[in-house]
Protein backbone atom coordinates (compact mmCIF):
# COMPACT_ATOMS: atom_id res chain seq x y z
CA UNK A 1 0.00 0.00 0.00
CA UNK A 2 2.85 2.28 1.20
CA UNK A 3 4.69 1.59 -2.12
CA UNK A 4 1.97 2.42 -4.24
CA UNK A 5 0.88 5.40 -2.38
CA UNK A 6 5.05 6.58 -3.05
CA UNK A 7 4.32 5.53 -6.50
CA UNK A 8 1.43 7.32 -7.90
CA UNK A 9 1.72 10.32 -5.58
CA UNK A 10 5.36 10.57 -6.54
CA UNK A 11 4.44 9.92 -10.39
CA UNK A 12 1.49 12.54 -10.19
CA UNK A 13 3.22 15.78 -8.20
CA UNK A 14 6.81 14.78 -9.96
CA UNK A 15 5.49 14.84 -13.45
CA UNK A 16 3.36 17.67 -12.82
CA UNK A 17 6.58 19.88 -11.83
CA UNK A 18 8.22 18.95 -14.80
CA UNK A 19 5.58 19.94 -16.61
CA UNK A 20 5.39 23.62 -14.87
CA UNK A 21 9.30 23.58 -15.14
CA UNK A 22 9.00 22.79 -19.07
CA UNK A 23 6.19 25.19 -19.66
CA UNK A 24 7.48 28.05 -17.97
CA UNK A 25 10.58 27.58 -20.37
CA UNK A 26 9.04 27.62 -23.18
CA UNK A 27 6.49 29.90 -22.85
CA UNK A 28 8.70 32.57 -21.50
CA UNK A 29 11.24 32.05 -24.03
CA UNK A 30 8.92 31.61 -26.80
CA UNK A 31 7.25 35.45 -25.58
CA UNK A 32 10.44 37.08 -24.98
CA UNK A 33 12.67 35.57 -28.20
CA UNK A 34 9.91 34.21 -30.83
CA UNK A 35 7.39 36.85 -29.64
CA UNK A 36 5.23 34.05 -29.25
CA UNK A 37 3.96 32.16 -26.32
CA UNK A 38 2.22 28.76 -25.38
CA UNK A 39 -1.82 29.78 -25.25
CA UNK A 40 -3.21 29.17 -22.07
CA UNK A 41 -0.20 28.50 -20.37
CA UNK A 42 -0.51 30.81 -16.93
CA UNK A 43 -3.93 28.58 -16.28
CA UNK A 44 -2.24 25.22 -17.41
CA UNK A 45 0.51 26.36 -14.88
CA UNK A 46 -1.94 26.93 -12.11
CA UNK A 47 -3.58 23.59 -12.74
CA UNK A 48 -0.76 22.02 -12.39
CA UNK A 49 0.28 23.69 -9.12
CA UNK A 50 -2.61 21.96 -8.18
CA UNK A 51 -1.57 18.51 -8.65
CA UNK A 52 2.39 19.50 -7.54
CA UNK A 53 0.85 20.64 -3.89
CA UNK A 54 -2.28 17.74 -3.31
CA UNK A 55 -0.05 14.89 -5.12
CA UNK A 56 2.86 15.65 -2.74
CA UNK A 57 0.93 15.99 0.55
CA UNK A 58 0.30 12.19 1.40
CA UNK A 59 4.00 11.96 0.96
CA UNK A 60 4.83 14.77 3.79
CA UNK A 61 2.75 13.10 5.98
CA UNK A 62 4.29 9.36 4.99
CA UNK A 63 7.80 10.71 5.39
CA UNK A 64 6.80 12.94 8.55
CA UNK A 65 8.27 15.41 7.31
CA UNK A 66 5.47 18.29 8.44
CA UNK A 67 6.91 21.37 10.61
CA UNK A 68 7.16 20.54 14.34
CA UNK A 69 8.19 21.78 17.16
CA UNK A 70 10.42 18.47 18.77
CA UNK A 71 12.47 20.32 20.97
CA UNK A 72 10.77 18.64 23.95
CA UNK A 73 11.39 15.45 22.57
CA UNK A 74 14.66 14.36 24.58
CA UNK A 75 12.74 15.21 27.94
CA UNK A 76 9.41 13.21 27.65
CA UNK A 77 9.09 9.87 28.42
CA UNK A 78 8.15 7.12 25.20
CA UNK A 79 4.94 6.56 26.54
CA UNK A 80 3.82 10.30 26.48
CA UNK A 81 5.04 10.64 23.25
CA UNK A 82 3.38 7.89 22.05
CA UNK A 83 -0.04 9.27 23.02
CA UNK A 84 0.65 12.88 21.49
CA UNK A 85 1.27 10.89 18.50
CA UNK A 86 -1.71 9.20 18.68
CA UNK A 87 -3.85 12.31 19.51
CA UNK A 88 -2.29 14.15 16.80
CA UNK A 89 -2.78 12.11 14.35
CA UNK A 90 -6.33 11.25 15.17
CA UNK A 91 -6.91 14.95 15.30
CA UNK A 92 -4.75 16.02 11.71
CA UNK A 93 -6.47 12.42 10.20
CA UNK A 94 -9.88 13.26 10.86
CA UNK A 95 -8.94 16.92 10.27
CA UNK A 96 -8.34 16.65 6.77
CA UNK A 97 -11.28 14.11 5.97
CA UNK A 98 -13.22 16.80 6.71
CA UNK A 99 -11.42 19.10 4.44
CA UNK A 100 -11.58 16.77 1.98
CA UNK A 101 -15.74 16.80 2.34
CA UNK A 102 -15.56 20.45 2.20
CA UNK A 103 -14.03 20.47 -0.72
CA UNK A 104 -15.94 17.87 -2.51
CA UNK A 105 -18.66 19.94 -1.14
CA UNK A 106 -16.66 23.39 -3.10
CA UNK A 107 -16.05 21.23 -6.29
CA UNK A 108 -19.82 20.23 -6.83
CA UNK A 109 -20.65 24.00 -6.55
CA UNK A 110 -18.01 24.69 -9.06
CA UNK A 111 -19.51 21.95 -11.22
CA UNK A 112 -23.44 23.37 -10.53
CA UNK A 113 -22.15 26.61 -11.58
CA UNK A 114 -20.06 25.11 -14.93
CA UNK A 115 -16.82 27.20 -13.56
CA UNK A 116 -13.86 26.85 -16.00
CA UNK A 117 -10.80 28.52 -16.75
CA UNK A 118 -10.81 31.66 -18.92
CA UNK A 119 -8.73 30.96 -22.20
CA UNK A 120 -9.04 27.12 -22.69
CA UNK A 121 -12.45 26.49 -20.78
CA UNK A 122 -10.67 23.83 -18.72
CA UNK A 123 -13.49 22.69 -16.47
CA UNK A 124 -12.05 23.59 -12.72
CA UNK A 125 -14.69 21.39 -10.21
CA UNK A 126 -12.34 18.19 -11.41
CA UNK A 127 -9.31 19.38 -10.10
CA UNK A 128 -11.10 20.78 -6.73
CA UNK A 129 -12.51 17.35 -6.73
CA UNK A 130 -9.17 16.09 -6.74
CA UNK A 131 -7.53 18.29 -3.71
CA UNK A 132 -10.67 16.91 -2.03
CA UNK A 133 -9.10 13.21 -2.90
CA UNK A 134 -6.00 13.62 -1.74
CA UNK A 135 -6.75 15.43 1.45
CA UNK A 136 -8.65 12.68 2.42
CA UNK A 137 -5.61 10.03 1.02
CA UNK A 138 -3.44 12.24 3.53
CA UNK A 139 -6.03 12.03 6.13
CA UNK A 140 -6.05 8.16 5.91
CA UNK A 141 -2.53 8.23 5.89
CA UNK A 142 -2.78 9.96 9.57
CA UNK A 143 -4.70 7.63 10.68
CA UNK A 144 -2.32 4.97 9.35
CA UNK A 145 0.53 6.17 11.20
CA UNK A 146 -1.32 6.02 15.13
CA UNK A 147 0.07 2.51 15.04
CA UNK A 148 3.59 3.97 14.32
CA UNK A 149 5.78 3.43 16.96
CA UNK A 150 7.28 6.57 18.95
CA UNK A 151 10.44 6.65 17.38
CA UNK A 152 9.20 6.45 14.26
CA UNK A 153 6.95 9.18 14.82
CA UNK A 154 9.30 11.36 15.68
CA UNK A 155 11.11 11.34 12.87
CA UNK A 156 12.56 13.94 10.34
CA UNK A 157 9.65 16.60 10.70
CA UNK A 158 12.28 19.52 11.53
CA UNK A 159 14.98 18.49 8.97
CA UNK A 160 12.85 18.11 6.20
CA UNK A 161 11.65 21.58 6.85
CA UNK A 162 14.91 22.92 6.51
CA UNK A 163 15.29 22.07 3.02
CA UNK A 164 12.55 25.19 2.67
CA UNK A 165 15.63 26.97 4.21
CA UNK B 1 -7.31 41.83 20.81
CA UNK B 2 -8.43 39.00 23.38
CA UNK B 3 -9.73 36.83 20.97
CA UNK B 4 -6.02 36.38 18.76
CA UNK B 5 -4.12 36.45 21.87
CA UNK B 6 -6.11 33.17 22.85
CA UNK B 7 -5.42 31.93 19.15
CA UNK B 8 -1.66 32.29 19.81
CA UNK B 9 -2.22 30.92 22.85
CA UNK B 10 -3.83 28.17 21.65
CA UNK B 11 -0.99 27.58 18.63
CA UNK B 12 1.37 27.11 20.88
CA UNK B 13 -0.09 24.93 23.07
CA UNK B 14 -0.64 22.94 20.06
CA UNK B 15 2.50 22.83 18.83
CA UNK B 16 4.03 21.81 22.05
CA UNK B 17 1.40 18.85 22.17
CA UNK B 18 3.57 18.01 18.82
CA UNK B 19 1.16 18.64 16.44
CA UNK B 20 2.61 20.09 13.15
CA UNK B 21 2.62 23.74 12.67
CA UNK B 22 0.58 24.01 9.48
CA UNK B 23 -2.57 21.91 11.49
CA UNK B 24 -2.01 24.45 14.61
CA UNK B 25 -2.23 27.35 12.79
CA UNK B 26 -5.23 25.78 10.04
CA UNK B 27 -7.31 24.53 13.49
CA UNK B 28 -6.92 27.67 15.51
CA UNK B 29 -7.80 29.64 12.45
CA UNK B 30 -10.58 28.25 11.36
CA UNK B 31 -12.13 27.56 14.99
CA UNK B 32 -11.37 31.23 15.96
CA UNK B 33 -12.99 32.41 12.69
CA UNK B 34 -16.12 30.02 13.45
CA UNK B 35 -16.36 31.14 17.03
CA UNK B 36 -16.02 34.94 16.03
CA UNK B 37 -17.89 35.04 12.65
CA UNK B 38 -19.82 32.06 12.72
CA UNK B 39 -19.41 28.52 11.21
CA UNK B 40 -20.49 29.27 7.63
CA UNK B 41 -18.02 31.73 6.91
CA UNK B 42 -15.08 29.74 8.04
CA UNK B 43 -15.70 26.94 6.20
CA UNK B 44 -16.52 28.80 3.00
CA UNK B 45 -13.22 31.11 3.79
CA UNK B 46 -11.24 27.53 4.22
CA UNK B 47 -12.66 26.58 0.97
CA UNK B 48 -11.61 29.41 -0.51
CA UNK B 49 -8.19 29.92 0.72
CA UNK B 50 -7.66 26.25 -0.12
CA UNK B 51 -8.26 26.66 -3.71
CA UNK B 52 -6.92 30.16 -4.59
CA UNK B 53 -3.79 28.95 -2.91
CA UNK B 54 -3.60 25.86 -5.03
CA UNK B 55 -4.57 27.61 -8.19
CA UNK B 56 -1.97 30.67 -7.64
CA UNK B 57 0.25 31.27 -10.60
CA UNK B 58 2.38 33.29 -8.99
CA UNK B 59 3.02 31.04 -6.45
CA UNK B 60 4.07 28.64 -8.55
CA UNK B 61 7.96 30.69 -8.13
CA UNK B 62 8.44 28.35 -5.16
CA UNK B 63 8.84 24.85 -6.39
CA UNK B 64 10.71 26.22 -9.47
CA UNK B 65 12.92 27.63 -7.43
CA UNK B 66 13.30 24.26 -5.70
CA UNK B 67 14.06 22.69 -8.00
CA UNK B 68 16.26 24.68 -9.34
CA UNK B 69 18.53 24.44 -5.91
CA UNK B 70 17.67 20.57 -6.42
CA UNK B 71 19.29 20.11 -9.97
CA UNK B 72 21.99 22.81 -9.16
CA UNK B 73 23.01 20.25 -5.98
CA UNK B 74 22.95 17.27 -8.20
CA UNK B 75 24.76 18.70 -11.03
CA UNK B 76 28.34 19.02 -9.02
CA UNK B 77 28.47 22.47 -10.08
CA UNK B 78 30.32 22.97 -6.37
CA UNK B 79 33.14 21.46 -7.14
CA UNK B 80 34.09 23.85 -9.55
CA UNK B 81 33.01 26.73 -7.56
CA UNK B 82 35.27 25.50 -4.54
CA UNK B 83 38.14 25.07 -7.10
CA UNK B 84 38.05 28.29 -8.26
CA UNK B 85 37.71 30.25 -4.84
CA UNK B 86 40.61 28.05 -3.67
CA UNK B 87 42.82 28.95 -6.81
CA UNK B 88 42.38 32.39 -6.19
CA UNK B 89 42.69 32.59 -2.26
CA UNK B 90 43.59 29.13 -0.73
CA UNK B 91 46.94 30.08 -0.57
CA UNK B 92 46.05 32.31 2.62
CA UNK B 93 46.63 31.23 6.12
CA UNK B 94 43.00 29.67 5.91
CA UNK B 95 42.41 29.74 2.84
CA UNK B 96 40.65 26.77 2.57
CA UNK B 97 38.31 28.42 4.94
CA UNK B 98 38.11 31.63 2.87
CA UNK B 99 37.38 29.56 -0.05
CA UNK B 100 34.63 27.99 1.25
CA UNK B 101 32.74 30.99 2.39
CA UNK B 102 33.51 32.40 -1.22
CA UNK B 103 32.04 28.90 -2.52
CA UNK B 104 29.15 29.21 -0.35
CA UNK B 105 28.22 32.60 -1.49
CA UNK B 106 28.70 31.46 -5.27
CA UNK B 107 26.40 28.56 -4.88
CA UNK B 108 24.24 30.88 -2.96
CA UNK B 109 23.24 33.03 -6.33
CA UNK B 110 22.27 29.77 -7.85
CA UNK B 111 20.77 27.83 -4.58
CA UNK B 112 17.94 29.20 -2.59
CA UNK B 113 18.48 26.71 0.37
CA UNK B 114 20.73 26.95 3.45
CA UNK B 115 20.59 23.34 4.18
CA UNK B 116 21.90 22.64 0.50
CA UNK B 117 24.23 24.94 0.11
CA UNK B 118 26.15 23.72 3.55
CA UNK B 119 25.35 19.96 2.99
CA UNK B 120 26.54 20.19 -0.44
CA UNK B 121 29.75 22.37 0.75
CA UNK B 122 30.78 19.70 3.55
CA UNK B 123 30.98 17.06 0.81
CA UNK B 124 33.10 19.80 -1.17
CA UNK B 125 35.13 21.25 1.03
CA UNK B 126 35.67 19.39 4.44
CA UNK B 127 37.96 16.31 3.07
CA UNK B 128 40.44 19.55 1.97
CA UNK B 129 40.08 21.23 5.13
CA UNK B 130 40.65 17.70 7.03
CA UNK B 131 43.50 16.59 4.90
CA UNK B 132 45.63 20.25 5.60
CA UNK B 133 44.88 19.44 8.94
CA UNK B 134 42.15 22.35 9.97
CA UNK B 135 40.13 22.01 13.30
CA UNK B 136 37.15 19.63 13.11
CA UNK B 137 35.39 22.90 14.79
CA UNK B 138 36.98 25.70 12.35
CA UNK B 139 35.68 23.69 9.34
CA UNK B 140 32.47 22.69 10.38
CA UNK B 141 31.89 26.07 11.31
CA UNK B 142 33.07 27.65 8.72
CA UNK B 143 30.45 25.33 6.52
CA UNK B 144 27.55 25.91 8.68
CA UNK B 145 27.68 29.43 8.70
CA UNK B 146 28.60 29.65 4.97
CA UNK B 147 25.80 27.96 3.95
CA UNK B 148 23.50 30.46 5.49
CA UNK B 149 24.68 32.88 3.00
CA UNK B 150 22.48 30.36 0.59
CA UNK B 151 18.99 32.35 1.94
CA UNK B 152 20.55 36.01 2.05
CA UNK B 153 22.12 35.91 -1.28
CA UNK B 154 19.26 35.97 -4.51
CA UNK B 155 17.45 33.26 -5.32
CA UNK B 156 16.50 32.33 -1.59
CA UNK B 157 13.13 30.65 -0.61
CA UNK B 158 12.92 32.38 2.70
CA UNK B 159 12.51 35.30 1.01
CA UNK B 160 9.31 34.36 -1.40
CA UNK B 161 7.98 32.73 1.88
CA UNK B 162 8.33 36.48 3.26
CA UNK B 163 7.06 38.06 -0.02
CA UNK B 164 4.14 36.10 -0.78
CA UNK B 165 2.68 36.33 3.09
CA UNK B 166 3.37 39.73 3.48
CA UNK B 167 2.35 40.99 -0.23
CA UNK B 168 6.17 42.34 -0.74
CA UNK B 169 7.88 42.43 -4.26
CA UNK B 170 10.10 39.45 -4.61
CA UNK B 171 12.31 40.72 -7.25
CA UNK B 172 13.04 44.14 -4.86
CA UNK B 173 13.75 41.57 -2.14
CA UNK B 174 15.77 39.31 -4.00
CA UNK B 175 17.84 42.48 -5.28
CA UNK B 176 18.17 44.01 -1.60
CA UNK B 177 19.79 40.61 -0.44
CA UNK B 178 23.14 41.10 -2.37
CA UNK B 179 24.83 43.65 -0.56
CA UNK B 180 23.95 41.94 2.85
CA UNK B 181 25.03 39.14 1.64
CA UNK B 182 28.56 39.58 0.24
CA UNK B 183 28.30 41.54 3.06
CA UNK B 184 27.93 38.77 5.43
CA UNK B 185 30.68 36.65 3.17
CA UNK B 186 33.24 39.24 3.91
CA UNK B 187 32.49 39.47 7.40
CA UNK B 188 32.81 35.73 7.86
CA UNK B 189 36.19 36.07 5.94
CA UNK B 190 37.45 38.53 8.70
CA UNK B 191 36.10 36.31 11.58
CA UNK B 192 38.21 33.62 9.95
CA UNK B 193 41.30 35.84 9.64
CA UNK B 194 40.93 36.69 13.07
CA UNK B 195 40.60 33.22 14.30
CA UNK B 196 43.37 31.74 12.30
CA UNK B 197 45.61 34.51 13.60
CA UNK B 198 44.73 33.16 17.09
CA UNK B 199 45.23 29.40 15.89
CA UNK B 200 47.57 29.14 13.45
CA UNK B 201 48.46 25.87 12.97
CA UNK B 202 45.15 24.63 12.78
CA UNK B 203 44.35 26.41 9.51
CA UNK B 204 47.36 26.27 7.62
CA UNK B 205 47.81 28.15 4.14
CA UNK B 206 47.63 26.03 0.97
CA UNK B 207 49.49 25.94 -1.67
CA UNK B 208 49.81 29.09 -4.18
CA UNK B 209 48.14 28.45 -7.58
CA UNK B 210 49.35 29.66 -10.68
CA UNK B 211 47.74 31.99 -12.64
CA UNK B 212 46.85 29.46 -15.67
CA UNK B 213 45.75 27.21 -13.08
CA UNK B 214 43.26 30.27 -11.82
CA UNK B 215 41.93 30.86 -15.50
CA UNK B 216 41.60 27.00 -15.78
CA UNK B 217 39.97 26.81 -12.52
CA UNK B 218 37.35 29.97 -13.69
CA UNK B 219 36.57 28.43 -16.80
CA UNK B 220 35.20 25.17 -15.07
CA UNK B 221 33.00 28.44 -13.22
CA UNK B 222 30.87 29.03 -16.44
CA UNK B 223 27.74 27.29 -16.13
CA UNK B 224 27.16 28.93 -12.38
CA UNK B 225 28.09 32.73 -13.87
CA UNK B 226 25.65 31.64 -16.67
CA UNK B 227 22.76 30.57 -14.60
CA UNK B 228 23.31 33.70 -12.40
CA UNK B 229 23.76 35.68 -15.73
CA UNK B 230 20.06 34.87 -16.89
CA UNK B 231 18.00 34.48 -14.16
CA UNK B 232 18.68 37.40 -11.43
CA UNK B 233 19.78 39.43 -14.77
CA UNK B 234 16.86 38.82 -16.13
CA UNK B 235 14.66 39.70 -12.89
CA UNK B 236 16.62 42.64 -11.86
CA UNK B 237 16.89 43.92 -15.08
CA UNK B 238 12.82 43.70 -15.87
CA UNK B 239 13.40 40.55 -18.31
CA UNK B 240 11.36 38.18 -15.89
CA UNK B 241 9.43 38.43 -13.24
CA UNK B 242 10.90 36.38 -10.46
CA UNK B 243 8.24 33.23 -11.98
CA UNK B 244 9.87 33.59 -15.12
CA UNK B 245 13.02 33.77 -13.65
CA UNK B 246 12.85 30.75 -11.85
CA UNK B 247 11.02 28.77 -14.25
CA UNK B 248 14.04 29.51 -16.47
CA UNK B 249 16.76 28.63 -13.81
CA UNK B 250 15.04 25.72 -13.36
CA UNK B 251 15.32 24.22 -17.06
CA UNK B 252 18.66 25.67 -17.22
CA UNK B 253 20.12 23.31 -14.18
CA UNK B 254 18.41 20.37 -15.09
CA UNK B 255 20.41 21.05 -18.67
CA UNK B 256 23.33 21.05 -16.93
CA UNK B 257 22.65 18.48 -15.12
CA UNK B 258 21.66 16.53 -17.61
CA UNK B 259 25.03 18.00 -19.86
CA UNK B 260 27.20 16.94 -17.04
CA UNK B 261 25.52 13.08 -16.77
CA UNK B 262 24.38 13.30 -13.53
CA UNK B 263 20.72 12.97 -14.15
CA UNK B 264 19.75 8.72 -14.36
CA UNK B 265 15.84 8.33 -14.57
CA UNK B 266 15.86 7.37 -11.33
CA UNK B 267 18.03 10.50 -9.81
CA UNK B 268 15.16 12.80 -11.97
CA UNK B 269 12.31 11.13 -10.21
CA UNK B 270 14.08 11.98 -6.93
CA UNK B 271 15.21 15.33 -7.04
CA UNK B 272 11.40 15.70 -8.75
CA UNK B 273 9.71 14.13 -5.97
CA UNK B 274 11.62 15.70 -3.35
CA UNK B 275 11.18 19.27 -4.70
CA UNK B 276 7.55 18.20 -4.80
CA UNK B 277 7.47 16.96 -1.40
CA UNK B 278 8.80 20.01 -0.12
CA UNK B 279 6.46 22.85 -2.24
CA UNK B 280 3.43 20.58 -0.67
CA UNK B 281 5.08 21.06 2.59
CA UNK B 282 5.53 24.60 2.39
CA UNK B 283 2.31 25.26 0.69
CA UNK B 284 0.30 23.10 3.93
CA UNK B 285 1.96 26.25 5.96
CA UNK B 286 1.27 28.71 3.72
CA UNK B 287 -2.51 28.00 3.59
CA UNK B 288 -2.61 27.45 7.18
CA UNK B 289 -0.91 30.65 7.66
CA UNK B 290 -3.38 32.31 5.28
CA UNK B 291 -6.35 30.91 7.06
CA UNK B 292 -4.77 32.38 10.79
CA UNK B 293 -3.95 35.73 9.36
CA UNK B 294 -7.68 35.49 8.13
CA UNK B 295 -8.67 35.32 12.14
CA UNK B 296 -5.85 37.85 13.11
CA UNK B 297 -7.41 40.28 11.05
CA UNK B 298 -10.66 39.58 11.60
CA UNK B 299 -10.04 40.87 15.68
CA UNK B 300 -9.16 44.14 16.51
CA UNK B 301 -5.15 43.05 17.22
CA UNK B 302 -3.28 44.23 14.44
CA UNK B 303 -4.92 48.13 15.40
CA UNK B 304 -4.59 47.97 18.77
CA UNK B 305 -1.26 46.86 18.50
CA UNK B 306 -0.16 49.91 16.11
CA UNK B 307 -2.54 52.37 18.64
CA UNK B 308 -0.47 50.97 21.28
CA UNK B 309 3.05 51.01 19.80
CA UNK B 310 2.40 54.71 18.75
CA UNK B 311 1.45 55.82 22.19
CA UNK B 312 4.31 54.23 23.79
CA UNK B 313 6.59 57.20 21.96
CA UNK B 314 9.62 54.96 21.55
CA UNK B 315 12.02 55.26 19.18
CA UNK B 316 11.13 53.41 16.00
CA UNK B 317 14.37 51.65 16.00
CA UNK B 318 14.34 50.84 19.43
CA UNK B 319 11.56 49.04 18.61
CA UNK B 320 12.84 47.05 15.46
CA UNK B 321 15.82 46.48 17.84
CA UNK B 322 14.15 44.63 20.68
CA UNK B 323 11.84 42.76 17.96
CA UNK B 324 15.58 40.91 16.65
CA UNK B 325 16.52 40.63 20.01
CA UNK B 326 13.84 38.47 20.62
CA UNK B 327 14.34 36.85 17.28
CA UNK B 328 17.69 36.00 18.38
CA UNK B 329 16.61 34.30 21.36
CA UNK B 330 13.55 32.74 19.86
CA UNK B 331 16.35 31.40 17.15
CA UNK B 332 18.32 29.91 19.58
CA UNK B 333 15.17 27.66 20.65
CA UNK B 334 12.56 27.27 17.59
CA UNK B 335 12.82 25.75 14.59
CA UNK B 336 13.47 28.97 11.70
CA UNK B 337 10.21 28.28 9.69
CA UNK B 338 7.74 28.41 12.35
CA UNK B 339 9.39 31.29 14.03
CA UNK B 340 8.71 33.60 10.93
CA UNK B 341 5.64 32.23 9.87
CA UNK B 342 4.17 32.67 13.68
CA UNK B 343 5.66 36.18 14.59
CA UNK B 344 5.44 37.60 11.17
CA UNK B 345 1.51 38.03 11.58
CA UNK B 346 2.42 40.14 14.85
CA UNK B 347 5.25 42.04 13.83
CA UNK B 348 4.81 43.03 10.39
CA UNK B 349 1.89 45.14 10.54
CA UNK B 350 4.02 47.11 13.05
CA UNK B 351 6.65 47.33 11.48
CA UNK B 352 4.57 48.84 8.46
CA UNK B 353 2.68 51.36 11.01
CA UNK B 354 6.38 52.66 12.02
CA UNK B 355 6.90 53.52 8.31
CA UNK B 356 9.35 51.30 7.40
CA UNK B 357 10.09 49.77 4.04
CA UNK B 358 8.62 46.08 4.25
CA UNK B 359 12.01 44.93 1.78
CA UNK B 360 14.61 46.27 4.53
CA UNK B 361 12.49 44.08 7.08
CA UNK B 362 12.39 41.51 4.92
CA UNK B 363 16.20 41.48 4.84
CA UNK B 364 16.46 41.47 8.62
CA UNK B 365 14.14 38.80 8.73
CA UNK B 366 16.21 36.69 6.55
CA UNK B 367 19.54 37.98 8.82
CA UNK B 368 17.48 36.52 11.94
CA UNK B 369 17.01 32.91 10.29
CA UNK B 370 20.76 32.78 9.07
CA UNK B 371 21.85 33.44 12.88
CA UNK B 372 18.83 31.11 13.90
CA UNK B 373 20.41 28.55 11.59
CA UNK B 374 23.31 28.39 13.33
CA UNK B 375 22.83 29.31 16.96
CA UNK B 376 23.08 26.36 19.22
CA UNK B 377 21.04 24.50 20.41
CA UNK B 378 18.89 24.06 17.84
CA UNK B 379 20.63 25.02 14.65
CA UNK B 380 19.10 23.15 11.27
CA UNK B 381 22.75 23.72 9.91
CA UNK B 382 24.53 22.20 12.60
CA UNK B 383 22.49 19.08 13.02
CA UNK B 384 23.02 18.45 8.74
CA UNK B 385 26.50 19.15 9.28
CA UNK B 386 26.16 16.50 12.13
CA UNK B 387 24.35 14.31 10.19
CA UNK B 388 26.71 14.51 7.21
CA UNK B 389 30.00 14.29 9.43
CA UNK B 390 29.22 12.45 12.55
CA UNK B 391 32.48 11.58 13.80
CA UNK B 392 32.95 15.48 14.01
CA UNK B 393 30.65 15.51 17.18
CA UNK B 394 28.15 18.43 17.96
CA UNK B 395 29.87 19.81 20.83
CA UNK B 396 32.69 20.62 17.62
CA UNK B 397 30.52 21.89 15.81
CA UNK B 398 29.05 24.37 18.44
CA UNK B 399 32.09 25.39 19.31
CA UNK B 400 32.69 26.66 15.74
CA UNK B 401 29.98 28.18 14.95
CA UNK B 402 29.64 30.73 17.95
CA UNK B 403 32.75 33.45 15.97
CA UNK B 404 30.11 33.46 13.06
CA UNK B 405 27.04 33.51 14.99
CA UNK B 406 28.60 36.78 16.77
CA UNK B 407 29.65 38.00 13.39
CA UNK B 408 26.04 37.48 11.68
CA UNK B 409 24.57 39.49 14.79
CA UNK B 410 26.91 42.45 14.05
CA UNK B 411 26.24 42.20 10.27
CA UNK B 412 22.35 42.57 11.54
CA UNK B 413 23.35 45.42 13.81
CA UNK B 414 25.24 47.03 10.89
CA UNK B 415 21.59 46.35 8.16
CA UNK B 416 19.31 48.11 10.90
CA UNK B 417 22.04 51.21 11.56
CA UNK B 418 22.30 51.65 7.75
CA UNK B 419 19.09 50.36 5.67
CA UNK B 420 20.28 51.52 2.35
CA UNK B 421 22.99 48.67 2.39
CA UNK B 422 19.27 46.53 2.14
CA UNK B 423 17.55 49.09 0.20
CA UNK B 424 20.38 51.00 -2.77
CA UNK B 425 19.84 48.10 -4.92
CA UNK B 426 16.11 47.57 -4.83
CA UNK B 427 16.11 51.83 -5.52
CA UNK B 428 17.67 50.90 -9.32
CA UNK B 429 14.97 48.23 -10.29
CA UNK B 430 13.05 49.38 -13.01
Amino acid sequence: MKKILETVCGLLSGAALFAIMALTFFDVGGRKLLDHSIPGSFELTELLMVVVIFGAIPLVSQHGEHVVFDSLDSYLPEGVRRAQGIIVHFLIGTALIALGYLMFKTGQQFAINGDNTAQLKIDKAPFIYGMGLLSAITGLVHFGLIFKPADDLADAGTEHSGAAL
Amino acid sequence: MIEALLGFAAIFALALLRMPLAFSMGLVGIVGIGLTRGWDPALASTAQVVYETGFAYTLSVIPLFILMGNFVARAGLAHELFAAAYAFIGHFRGGLAHATVAACAGFGAICGSSIATAATMSKVAYPSMKKLGYSDSLATGVMAAGGTLGIMIPPSTIMVIYGIITETNIGKLFAAGVIPGILTALMMMGAIVYMTSKDPEHAPAGKRSTWSERWAALRGIWGVVLLVFVVLGGIYGGLFTATEGAGFGAAGAFLFALARRRLTWAILFQVLVESARTTAMLFTLLIAATIFANFVNFTTMPNDLKEWITHLGLSPVLIITAMMLIYIVLGTVMEELTMVLLTIPLFFPIVTALGFDPVWFGVLIVMIVQIGLISPPVGMNLFVINTLLPKVGLSNIFKGCWPFVLTMIFVLGLLIAFPQLSLWLPSLMK
